[in-house]
């Protein structure tokens, strides 16, 4: 049946014996290939008996025949059941390819519904070891926490018996009086109606105070106590990794990747099909509230241009129907960057109606969204520029009152959709419950204006990308507790070209900009109603129940109406410049709701069926930097290093790099002091773990002697000193050093917004640049992103060189510029990775002409030097160093490696030479192969 | 994805003239193995899947030439030969299993070491080679129940001397088979014993 095989080779056959080469045929093989199909076919393969079997003594019989025959149903049989075996695949293998394997594959409960109880069958089967949460012994950390339980337990056991008995000689005495109505009844109602008169005098909210977290439940409160929780934590423990509890990010348990594998599935849900959405609730809510005039004072004071917030460029953010995203700097003299604010006015509603000397002098309220990592920065600045402000400005930190989540991809506004559903009824086939009094109470004002935002949102159905919208577009409204409508079902879209025209139409007359609607969620009773009305899950399963089969419960006048406001984010620069981005960038939508009212609404997002299959994902931290910079832009606060936040999470950063390469045995780490730095030169540039922006601005420690530098050194704690001896004295300081404390930021380091770098470099080198005084041009830094020209990833700290100056060194900068000539990734040819270019001779099919033949000769001849070749050019010295890359990494939605990174704009400014516009080199960290790149301002 | 499709082709060699047969019968001593066990006897030793091989390709270059062989060449594969039964199944490509087929059944006598006279039936075609082997499970039942009931009518027939009518039409019935060449056409019967066994 089987070919027969070859015979082997004969060895001995030749007298001169061969040269030794790598791959001897004969050599015993170390590692005998494994065969993977044989187990397969050794199933397959029936038995069979001979025919002496089928004779009794070489002679017919019926017996021997029947025995042979019987032999034969047994063999097929078993040869049936065994081909299936070897075929089938075990539960714990049949797992959907998103899940991790191998992560507890002992755990049936890690499988699939659908497969477990084949899990559980075959792992009693194999007599896999089992472990059930009953039976597992417990850590020494839970078994702690399970003693103080049982005491807790017994205590509150013994206080209950001590009440059981101390109550009845406290009712005996008057036992009968509580059973008659008629004498105890007056007195009591009487207390109560008076106290029903007197209003509780409410609160005064003390302005000016850090908000504190809401208290947790007493079972969760000793896990809270150096950080908070975000409204989904619960969701989220379960399903990603959070930050250790250890190691909290920003005093927030934050997720920072879904156990899920996730990378792949992130990007396609984002660009292609699906939704991702983030629990953004960390992110800082300022309040500022005062005169339109003095808040906007305050604003320039921040460093925020004049020309967004006066004139017609701002009217309309002013008015409350856009978001404006600003970076603001320190008021006093260094004006050190803080952090990207987004900011929101509350529209007012008697606008038009009242006069310009009362429109000057009311009141108005703007929210601030900061990151958390800036927001005390923020904060004191604010309390400082309220003191001095005139008429008087009053800050509320809102932090724990406004959560929000933020959502992305095509499914995004599909699944926002079905978990909103607005107050207002919709008049049409949705208005059963207009004749709620309450729901048109609540708004004074025109009748048929009311709902025009509510209109306007529920006809967005069908939008794939929010960034279509009206740029950073504004919503707010009211809406209903989402767990009346729990699970949610995916809603109508429109299908017919008239539905889908008609979207067209509202997008582009875009009525929200008419109506006059005071924005709820900026009223702090309007916030705290809506928490306090939300029934318990209890009431809202009551409520479903008695609801008719099929049908969402009604709505009732006294649900909570949550106060919600929403604004598309859209990418701040369109396409320019960066090869391979064709496809339009997606917006995202961010919510801002009360702070306990996002945990419904987050429920109904996640576990809303989309129209295109399955369900909106979520993301962690990872995720969310993921998909900002695969849109090109920079992520506060890693890729500002110029700011305080931004050198904080630096440091945390180099921190971790440091301690994972320490962790690796000295063979198998880079040896960062052989690290070949190109022209001979060995050793990396500063610290191979991180982005060393001492060393860059600082210069090498030779030039230490320098005044400036030494008084720099002497400021920061430790300075540009990064010989091996300085590492060493520097791991040392920081054993001994609280490990979180990271040292000041470098004095004078800043980062420029990108028009001013634009405009810095758009300067001719000749005429003296005009600069703000307070700018340290030597340490300013501006924020970029790389693409690679040949080939290539960055990696994050990777080192960013410009070309060598014509006149230092004229050689490797003509060779680096011979890379340039051919070998770019330019539009016409997309960037083929590996096989760009014919490395080896040409295919010569038969079928080629002579002259293509000599072409393609020709052109293999003139090919540039590739990596890893003696004519590659060598990375260019460390006076050529002008920045690092933060972020860097494959880019999927590019199709190969870019970056993001920061440079000091003093080294790049004024280099430019004809036809090399913005050329960088880039070599990854422990490298030393370069590569040439192309940088734009961000 | 594209899945290669195959034919299984399940195979009964039969010996019906039991005279030229190169083993000896048990007919000296006396007819007491009923012909449905001569007509299905076991192959000889020397009969193989790799000589069985060899007799489809050589029956396909001749009935069908080079272009014939050529198509069938890449999928042909004995999975199954058992000579204690004479039974096979054999692979070939779903396009070309007629070659195959009408090779086997000009097939008049084995190869050169075995050298005998035989007809090869083709008894089922499938998709699968599992169904294959349902088939040669049905068969190799009713095949067993047919020799116990001839072997039992003999003996009585043997016993008693006189042809009584049950052992008449035991033996008509089993007459019938042999005459008929076809040894269990498929009715509706098979089928209920089929179930029962």
């Amino acid at each position: 049946m089987a070919p027969l095989r070859p015979p082997p080779p004969l060895n001995n056959s030749k007298k001169r014996k061969e040269a030794p080469t790598n791959s001897q045929p004969n050599a015993p093989k170390r590692h005998k290939p494994t065969d993977h199909g044989q187990k397969t076919r050794d199933a397959r393969t029936l038995s069979t008996q001979t025919t002496s079997k089928a004779f009794k003594n070489g002679e017919l019989d019926v017996s021997a025949f029947v025995k042979s025959r019987a032999f034969e149903i047994t063999a097929l049989e078993e040869g049936m059941a065994r081909s299936k075996k070897a075929l089938n695949r075990r539960a714990f293998q049949q797992v959907p390819k998103e899940l991790r394997r191998r992560t507890a594959s002992h755990n049936v409960k890690r499988v699939p519904k659908r497969l477990r109880e084949r899990g559980k069958r075959e792992m009693a089967d194999d007599n896999t070891p089992t472990v059930t949460a009953r039976r597992r012994k417990p850590t020494a950390h839970m078994r702690l926490r399970l003693e103080t339980v049982k005491k807790l337990r017994a205590l509150g056991a013994k206080r209950n018996a001590g009440k059981d008995r101390v109550k009845p000689p406290v009712a005996d005495p008057n036992g009968a009086a509580p059973k008659n109505p008629a004498d105890s009844a007056p007195d009591q109602q009487q207390p109560v109606k008076t106290l029903a008169a007197i209003k509780a005098r409410t609160p005064k909210v003390k302005q000016s105070l850090l908000a504190t977290p809401p208290l947790p439940k007493a079972k969760f409160r000793k896990r809270q106590i150096h950080k908070s929780w975000l409204p989904t934590h619960l969701f989220h423990a379960k399903r990603a990794r959070m930050t250790a509890p250890s190691a909290s990010l920003w005093r927030f348990s934050i997720p920072l990747t879904p156990t899920a594998k996730s990378y792949r599935p992130t990007h396609r849900a984002s660009h292609a099909r699906g939704a991702v959405a983030w629990d953004m609730s960390y992110i800082s809510t300022l309040q500022v509230e005062g005169r339109e005039a003095s808040l906007i004072g305050m604003l320039k004071a921040l460093g925020v241009d004049e020309e967004e917030l006066v004139g017609r460029q701002g009217g309309k953010w002013r008015q409350g129907r856009r978001v404006l995203e600003k970076f603001v700097f320190e008021r006093e003299a260094p004006h050190d960057p803080i952090a990207p604010v987004t900011m929101m006015w509350c529209r007012d509603p008697a606008e038009q109606s009242a006069g310009t000397v009362e429109m000057e002098k009311r009141k108005r309220k703007l929210l601030l969204r900061v990151h958390p990592s800036a927001f005390y920065q923020l904060w004191e600045e604010l309390l400082r520029l309220a003191k001095v402000a005139k008429p008087a400005v009053s800050v509320e930190d809102l932090r724990f009152e406004i959560g929000s989540l933020e959502i992305t991809g095509p499914g995004g506004t599909e699944a926002l959709l079905s978990a909103l559903w607005p107050s207002h009824p919709i008049p049409g086939p949705l208005a059963k419950g207009d004749t709620a009094p309450t729901a048109m109470d609540i708004d004074s004002g025109s009748s048929n204006k009311n709902t025009v935002v509510e209109e306007t949102w529920s006809a967005l159905a069908g939008l794939t990308n929010p960034a279509v919208l009206p740029k950073n577009a504004l919503l707010s409204f009211n809406v209903q507790d989402p767990r009346l409508h729990h699970p949610p079902r995916t809603i109508k879209l429109p299908r017919t070209e008239t539905e889908q025209h008609k979207l067209l139409e509202l997008i582009a007359s875009w009525p929200v900009d008419t109506v006059q609607q005071h924005p709820e969620l900026f009223d702090r009773k309007a916030r705290q109603a809506a928490s306090a009305k939300m029934p318990s899950q209890k009431a809202v399963n009551r409520r479903k129940g008695l609801a008719a089969p099929g049908e969402y419960p009604e709505p009732l006048p006294n649900d909570p109406q949550i106060p919600v406001l929403l604004y598309t984010t859209a990418p701040t620069n369109p396409d320019r410049g960066a090869p391979g981005r064709q496809s339009p960038k997606a917006g995202s939508w961010t919510l801002l709701v009360p702070w306990k009212c996002l945990q419904p609404i987050w429920y109904s997002l996640m576990y809303y069926p989309l129209s295109t299959g399955q369900q909106p994902r979520f993301g962690g931290l990872d995720q969310y930097r993921q998909s900002s910079f695969e849109a090109g832009k920079a992520w506060f606060p890693g890729d500002y290093p110029g700011t305080k936040a931004g050198w904080e999470w630096e440091y945390a950063e180099r921190r971790k790099r440091e301690a994972e390469w320490r962790k690796r045995p000295k063979g198998k780490r880079v040896n960062y002091k052989k690290v070949e730095v190109g022209e001979g030169g060995r050793g990396e540039v500063g610290v191979g773990w991180g982005c060393d922006w001492e060393r860059l601005v600082g210069g090498p420690p030779v030039s230490h002697e320098g005044v400036e530098a030494a008084a720099d050194a002497e400021k920061s704690g430790k300075s540009g000193d990064k010989s091996a001896k300085g590492v060493k004295t520097k791991a040392q300081e920081e054993s001994q050093e609280p490990p979180q404390q990271a040292p000041p930021k470098l004095p004078h380091l800043t980062q420029l917004p990108a028009r001013q770098a634009l405009a810095l470099l758009a300067t001719p080198p000749t005429t003296t640049i005009k600069l703000p005084p307070h700018i340290h041009l030597p340490s300013a830094l501006i924020t970029i992103r790389l693409t690679l020209l040949t080939r290539g990833v960055p990696q994050p700290c990777a080192r960013i060189y410009r070309l060598p100056s014509s006149t230092a060194n004229p050689e490797l900068r003509r060779q680096w510029l011979a890379l340039l000539s051919s070998n770019t990734r330019n539009h016409t040819q997309k960037h083929g990775g590996k096989h760009a270019h014919p490395r080896n001779l040409p295919k010569t099919g038969h079928g080629l002409p002579q002259h293509v033949v000599q072409q393609r000769l020709a052109q293999s001849l003139l090919e540039p030097a590739r990596a890893g070749e003696e004519t590659y050019p060598a990375c260019p010295g460390e006076e050529d160093l002008v920045g690092f890359v933060t972020t860097g990494s494959y880019d999927l939605a590019a199709g190969f490696g870019t970056g993001i990174g920061s440079l000091l704009v003093e080294r790049v400014m004024g280099r430019e030479e004809a036809g090399e516009r913005h050329l960088c080199v880039v070599r990854n960290s422990g490298t030393g192969v370069a590569r040439l790149g192309r940088w734009e301002v961000i | 994805m594209v899945r290669i499709k195959h034919r299984y082709l399940l195979v009964n060699i039969l010996y019906p003239d039991a005279k030229h047969s190169q083993l000896a019968p048990a007919k000296k001593s006396g007819d007491n193995v009923p012909y449905t066990v001569q007509f299905r006897r076991p192959s000889p030793d020397q009969m193989n899947g790799g000589l069985l091989m060899r007799l489809i390709r050589d029956g396909v270059v001749e009935l069908f030439g080079d272009h014939g062989s050529g198509k069938i060449a890449g999928s042909l594969q004995v999975k199954y030969f058992s000579s204690a039964t004479s039974t096979a199944i054999i692979r070939v490509s779903r396009e070309h299993y007629r070659l195959v087929w009408s090779a086997l059944t000009f097939t008049t006598r084995l190869p050169r070491p075995v050298d005998q006279p035989c007809v090869i039936q083709v008894v089922r075609v499938s998709g699968t080679i599992r169904k294959a082997e349902e088939e040669a499970i049905r068969r190799a039942r009713l095949s067993i129940r047919r020799a116990e009931a001839a072997a039992k009518s003999a003996s009585v027939s043997i016993a008693g001397t006189a042809s009584t009518t049950p052992t008449a039409v035991a033996a008509g019935e089993d007459d019938f088979d042999m005459i008929n060449g076809i040894e269990d056409p498929d009715e509706p019967g098979d089928m209920d014993d089929d179930d029962d066994g």
